[in-house]
């Protein structure tokens, strides 16, 4: 498999980051090195796996009631994790706007 | 007072003889820190002041007569990426410069009862991903064998910081072999649990599938101590199981410990070695044989594809789970206001300036493996796989099949290297993992240990070898190590 650069762009935009422009082309040759070394995989006959999870996972269940919830935070704590927020306004979390 | 070679149980031990006090102690640490640490770069934050009310409280607690558990008073240094309330948990990276926990990881709230002292948060490669803590925003941690060398990583400040004394113990994580390789670099024992034998909660994510908190101790003695405190099921990680560790754990006896049989992988030894490795790696089998234990020849044929297996499951979950780090609540302090910012720049922003060169990479590499059109050919398969590797330990352990009860392997290809030798080439990066991903792959505990006791004059580096056990099983690996400790030159 063969990555190009609007393939990295691409996934950049996927994932939300600013790419340094100025290491593309080594960004690129590193990928396609990493993306080469997986080629190995391909001799390995996995036909009769269907099943892909690992272990015998069950789902945990429990009551809706979260013991850690911010509401449930005292008040030191509350405030010193609001305190650490870039932008806030009376108490809460302050974002540009999510439509525009 | 004298911190070299002081263990959990010695230490214990004059505390309760009242050689020295709590206070006394931990003020030595910390001075001992801020003598030494300059050099060897292990500290990313001191916690002194908490340390020193800790330490006044455990005091108090002897004077009163109430009664003192093995951990009381003990100093521990804590990788970044462990949350402890009130304190930064930055997980080495510039995305997290400004975050202050709000409350403490299990492991933690564990520990506080058990009355340690925390001396201080630890460097490591950012978000856990690399092999020799160069991948911190922050700083670069040494080699306290050789200076001019990586610790290894990711947990190298909590490895160096022991192997420095600097702390008595500390906790790492392991999710390709973030525990072990660094032990094995600087002689130090680390134990990567089996998975969900300790909680995660408070352990800031990498490959959830694979990471496990673990102990860095000076002996392996020291590490069932601190492993049996961390360990048991808890209802903020649902992946944690209750498991019952008896006082085997502890105190292993040395007839049962003769009954395992231990089983040596081909495939481990087959080339790509460095030679010092193979020779130290052989002088363990050889003091092992002298307990009397059986050593079988076996095979685990899937090994050659665990790294690339890794290489893609890891980045799958990497790129979820650093998801969550949107610059918003904390990172950077950009000021978005007067920079005409929308709110998708201020990811892009928050995200492209406050993540490093591996974390970008791996994240991008994730969502690659994870993207439409391709995630049959890496992810699904590389979930098949895993299930091939963790088959071939399974028929290993099995009466049936290979029948042995633990697997004896290196830690790593070579000894600790040159700060700056590998930082080019991710790939030469990643293969020196190669053979502590197949337990993590398959969630299996397993612990290095140093081959003898190195002196850190005269610059003969540390080599460790691996013993991985049956899952739960962590008294066999436990136990031998502590016979093997023993006997060790």
């Amino acid at each position: 498999m063969a990555i190009n650069k609007k393939t990295l762009e691409y996934l950049a935009e996927l994932s939300r980051i600013d790419l340094d422009n100025k290491n593309e082309e080594k960004d690129l040759k590193d990928i396609q090195e990493i993306l080469n070394y997986f080629e190995e995989l391909k001799e390995v006959d996995t036909e009769n796996i269907t099943d892909i999870s690992i272990q015998n996972l069950k789902n945990i269940f429990r009551e809706d009631d979260s013991e850690t919830s911010l509401r449930n935070l005292d008040m030191k704590k509350r405030e010193k994790l609001i305190n650490q927020f870039i932008e806030k306004e009376k108490g809460f979390l302050k974002i540009p706007p999510v439509f525009e | 007072m004298d911190l070299n070679n002081l263990t959990i149980k010695s230490f214990h031990k004059s505390f309760i003889n009242k050689d020295f006090s709590i206070l006394e102690i931990t003020k030595s640490f910390l001075s001992s820190i801020k003598e030494k640490d300059k050099k060897i770069g292990a500290y990313l934050s001191l916690m002194e002041e908490s340390a020193l009310s800790q330490a006044e409280k455990v005091d108090v607690d002897l004077a009163k007569g109430g009664e003192l558990g093995i951990l009381s008073g003990v100093p521990l240094a804590i990788k970044d990426n462990i949350l402890i309330d009130g304190f930064p948990a930055t997980a080495a990276s510039k995305i997290l410069e400004n975050y202050i926990a709000v409350y403490d990881a299990t492991v933690i709230k564990k520990l506080k009862k058990s009355g340690v002292i925390f001396l201080g948060k630890t460097n490591m490669d950012e978000f856990a991903m690399g092999s020799s803590t160069e991948n911190s925003a922050f700083k670069i941690t040494k080699n306290p064998f050789d200076l001019e060398r990586v610790p290894g990583g990711s947990s190298g400040g909590s490895v160096a910081a022991v192997a420095a004394e600097i702390a008595l113990a500390a906790l790492g994580s392991d999710t390709g072999g973030s525990i072990r390789q660094p032990a094995g670099f600087c002689g130090m024992v680390g134990l990567k649990p089996t998975y969900g034998a300790v909680s995660r909660y408070g352990l800031i994510a990498m490959g959830s599938s694979l990471d496990q908190i673990g102990p860095i101790t000076k002996t392996v003695e020291d590490a069932a101590i601190l492993f049996k405190e961390i360990s048991g099921k808890d209802n903020f990680d649902s992946t944690s199981i209750n498991f019952e560790y008896k006082e085997e754990l502890l105190n292993p006896k040395l007839e049962n410990i003769k009954k395992l049989k231990i089983g040596i992988p081909k495939e481990y030894f087959s080339g790509g070695l460095d030679k010092n490795v193979s020779l130290a790696i052989e002088e363990a089998i050889k003091i092992l044989k002298s307990l009397k234990i059986e050593f079988k020849e076996i095979n685990l044929p899937h090994t050659k594809y665990a790294l690339s297996c890794y290489y893609i499951i890891m980045p799958a979950e990497v790129s979820s789970n650093l998801a969550r780090f949107d610059g918003i609540r904390y990172g950077q302090n950009l000021n978005f206001k007067n920079q005409n910012l929308n709110l998708k720049d201020i990811y892009f922003k928050q995200r492209g300036g406050g993540f490093g060169p591996e974390v970008k990479r791996r994240i991008a590499l994730g969502t690659f493996v994870l993207s439409s059109g391709y995630y049959d050919a890496y992810y699904a398969k590389a979930q098949k796989v895993r299930k091939l590797i963790k088959e071939d330990f399974d028929k290993a352990f099995s009466p049936l099949g290979g029948g042995v009860d633990v697997i004896l392997a290196p830690v790593s290809p070579t000894t600790a290297f040159k700060i700056g030798e590998k930082t080019d080439d991710p790939l030469k990066m990643y293969l020196s993992d190669i053979f502590t991903i197949p337990a993590n792959l398959a969630g299996l505990p397993a612990i290095s240990i140093p081959v003898k006791n190195y002196q850190k004059i005269g610059k003969e580096l540390p080599v460790g070898f691996q013993l991985i056990g049956k899952p739960f099983h962590e008294a066999d690996i436990l136990g031998i190590g502590q016979y093997y400790d023993k006997i060790k030159k």
